[in-house]
């Protein structure tokens, strides 16, 4: 026992060495990345802090002004309806591309041939730059010379102001979907085949596989792609921005094209860095409740 | 493990999005400095510019920077093109950070006016005195950058509106060109009932397409008269003859003369008009004069037809109205950076640029509108080798200068944010959110704000100008 101890004692020093020096090496590691997540974000999240309590136009000094950012925010009618349309995206863009991205991914897992080539296709609208997708999708929903105009329907899918902001995000689904499709085909890939086998010998039909195995099975993936879907639904900003700019008459607008209007067009900034930051807060409760259920199991029933 | 790092690392990212976006320029001057260097007038120059499309640049590189630099072997003018609404928010943004071209492409007046105010330019009055700018350059156009006494950019372009047509369109159906109210709407009534829309306009692919028609209804049917008073704080844009011109705007709209409708106004590309216009589809666009170095690309061989375009005044919409009349404005600006280590070489750029009035003359021969600067010439000195379309824009300015005849385009003369209410404000009034009394009510609240800050250039005096 003594002996043991002895030897423990001796052991100890050179094992908190080697832990030491182990950490020293990861810190080592980790030290660029970290002094540029304080350059390129810490450090402009914390200007922003300040510039949302003042009257900043963009350029030159900024003015404290309190609160005052935040209380317009709160009381502004472009506001509500951005964040309106906010939610309103967050719908479609949370379910559809879902859905669709289920279906594919699935009966991409039921072909044995060519399942490499429909893959790429379906990968391909997600790498095209959102740019290019949205000038083209821009020309394909004329409605003089677009793809509702050859089949005799001339309705102004990005003009009507009760249409721009779903035909916007149509464009976005169709961007998404394929990409959740791949990452849901390859969770699916990851589910054990005897679990299938096992419930066809219970006689489940495949509905009732998809129901129980698969969405059980591709379970954590699923809540990834819902909490990266909401970020993306606060983020949405470039295919609004090049497809409607947030028109007409802001039918179109969220927080993000309102945001930049506020900063790069009519000069405040500060009202800009208000916004932004109450949408960073809003992001941020997402996320607790997301870890809060994390740490509760949710992800891994 | 990796699922909450990851987690952490998403909120990082989400929460410092924006402000990244944000209050980037902000860590920047903190890391950055005055510097009231002039340098020794040698050395390299930056300038950012937003000419687009292959051969306007090579023009820019040969006719331009080249010349420049052969003239001035001391000084390397290091041009990076960007597109135009990109190269505002850069430049901007590296204004705020005392970093940037050493050359400042500005916007119109006013927001450069914004960008003075922010002591982002330097100031340009010494420079003028050496190089007597101010007998060089026309006046009306230097007081619009001039504030407090001192001159803090210099006028890129001559701006007005005009109406372009199809003339092959206008011969084959005998028509004339209106002149006034009533010659036009009737001209609008019979395109329109041949199936040919009578105006072409879009804001698709620049949103800010809505005041060039509220300039030239509020120029054209308010008058100039009315605006001058306004714009000096005499009436309220709140009276009848403003409300009444935005009521106009509506109803050619909901006529389906302009655009074919509100609805397509706000989706139909730009470009799938301008090939309608060529193609005889469209009747005429009121356009400003930059179009008429992109009009060609939808005539001709290129276009696949065998038409062509032409130009008139805008008619005038009210008898009180004089015809023709040109709203005068200035499409963006050149400044020095106030953080230029070498404003002196930058200087000397602006001053060969503008000083140089043959070379200037022929550049306005050479590319349609690009490079109309405000200076003073006769009609005897345009260059012989020019488009009369061209040479027409510029005898037609000089005379409407001359003579008084002309009126103010909203993004020269109206503060930053009333101008951007001009057109973000009649997008509610064309999807029938507000009426037009309403728009002109929010739009005066924000004007005489504006106004009382100071963001509002020096109008041009009324009558002959120089």
């Amino acid at each position: 026992m003594t002996a043991a101890v002895v030897g423990a004692g001796v052991r100890a020093p050179g094992a908190a060495r080697a832990r030491r020096r182990s950490a020293v090496i990861g810190w080592a590691f980790l030290a660029p990345l970290l002094v540029l997540n304080l350059l390129v974000v810490l450090g402009p999240s914390i200007a922003t802090v300040y510039y949302s309590l003042t009257d900043w136009s963009g350029l030159g000094p900024a003015k404290f002004i309190g609160l005052a950012n935040y209380t317009k925010a709160f009381a502004d009618p472009d506001v509500h309806q951005a964040v309106l349309h906010n939610v309103i995206w967050f719908v479609l863009f949370g379910s559809v591309p879902l859905a669709m991205g289920l279906l594919g991914a699935y009966l991409l897992s039921q072909v044995r041939r060519f399942q490499v080539l429909f893959r790429a296709i379906y990968f391909i609208p997600y790498v095209v730059a959102s740019v290019v997708n949205a000038a083209v999708w821009k020309m394909l929903l004329s409605p003089t010379s677009g793809i509702g105009h050859q089949f005799g329907i001339d309705h102004s899918w990005l003009g009507d102001t009760s249409t721009s902001l779903v035909s916007v995000n149509v464009v976005v689904d169709w961007h998404w979907w394929g990409f959740l499709a791949v990452i849901f085909l390859a969770a699916m890939q990851s589910i054990d085949p005897q679990l299938y086998d096992a419930a066809s010998v219970d006689g489940a039909n495949r509905w009732q596989q998809f129901l129980s195995v698969t969405l059980p099975g591709i379970r954590p993936t699923m809540i990834f792609v819902i909490l990266m879907t909401v970020i993306w639904t606060l983020k949405a900003f470039d295919y609004i921005f090049i497809m409607t700019q947030g028109g007409p008459a802001g039918s179109s607008e969220v927080v993000s094209t309102l945001m930049y209007k506020q900063a790069f067009n009519e000069y405040s900034a500060g009202y800009a860095a208000a916004l932004g930051l109450s949408m960073t807060a809003i992001t941020a409760v997402i996320l607790a409740v997301y870890q809060y259920l994390r740490r509760k199991g949710w992800e891994d029933e | 493990m990796t699922a909450p790092s990851l987690g952490r690392r998403r909120f990082l990212t989400g929460a410092g999005l924006s402000a990244a976006a944000i209050a980037a320029p902000g860590i920047l001057t903190a890391c950055g400095g005055s510097d009231d260097s002039a340098g020794s007038g040698n050395g390299k120059v930056d300038l950012w510019l937003d000419i687009q499309g292959d051969a306007n640049q090579k023009y820019f590189n040969e006719q331009v920077a080249a010349l420049f630099e052969k003239a001035n072997p001391s000084v390397d003018l290091n041009t990076t093109y960007y597109k135009g609404d990109d190269l505002r928010r850069l430049v901007q943004t590296a204004l705020q950070a005392r970093s940037g071209p050493d050359v400042v492409r500005g916007p119109a007046a006013t927001q450069t006016l914004a960008w003075s105010k922010a002591h982002a330019l330097a100031d340009l009055t010494p420079y003028a005195d050496k190089y007597g700018w101010k007998d060089k350059l026309s006046g009306w156009a230097m007081k619009a950058f001039t504030t407090d006494d001192k001159l803090y950019a210099l006028p890129m372009r001559v701006d007005t509106m005009m109406l372009y047509f199809n003339k092959t369109l206008f011969a084959s159906k005998g028509w004339k060109q209106p002149e006034n109210r009533a010659d036009l709407e009737a001209l609008a009534a019979e395109a329109h009932g041949q199936g040919i829309i009578p105006f072409g306009s879009s804001n698709v692919d620049w949103k800010a397409a809505g005041e060039w028609l509220m300039t030239v209804f509020w120029n054209h049917y308010s008058g100039p008269d009315a605006l001058h008073q306004a714009l000096s704080g005499e009436i309220k844009f709140t009276d009848p003859v403003f409300v009444e011109a935005v009521e106009l705007v509506q109803t050619y709209f909901d006529k389906g003369w302009l655009a074919g409708g509100v609805d397509k106004y706000f989706a139909v590309p730009s470009q799938e008009i301008g090939a309608n216009f060529g193609k005889g589809k469209v009747a005429m666009i009121p356009q400003g004069v930059w179009f008429m170095s992109q009009v060609g690309q939808y005539f001709g061989a290129k276009a696949k037809n065998a038409n062509e375009w032409d130009w008139m005044p805008i008619p005038a919409l009210r008898d009180e109205v004089k015809y023709p009349l040109y709203e005068l404005g200035i499409g963006g600006s050149f400044g020095i950076n106030a953080a230029s280590k070498n404003k002196d070489a930058a200087a000397t750029f602006l001053n060969w640029y503008y000083g140089d009035r043959a070379a200037a003359l022929q550049r306005m021969a050479d590319v349609p509108a690009t490079y109309n600067i405000p200076i003073d010439f006769a009609d005897t000195d345009i260059p012989k080798k020019i488009d009369p379309r061209s040479a027409r824009v510029l005898t037609s300015l000089n005379k409407a200068v001359s003579t008084g005849d002309y009126g103010y385009v909203t993004w020269t003369w109206w503060p930053p944010k009333t101008d951007v209410y001009v057109y973000e404000g009649l997008e509610q009034v064309l999807t029938k959110k507000i009426k037009a009394a309403d728009y002109c009510k929010e739009l005066d609240r924000l004007f005489t704000s504006e106004k009382a800050d100071g963001t509002i250039p020096a109008l041009p005096a009324q009558g002959p100008a120089k």
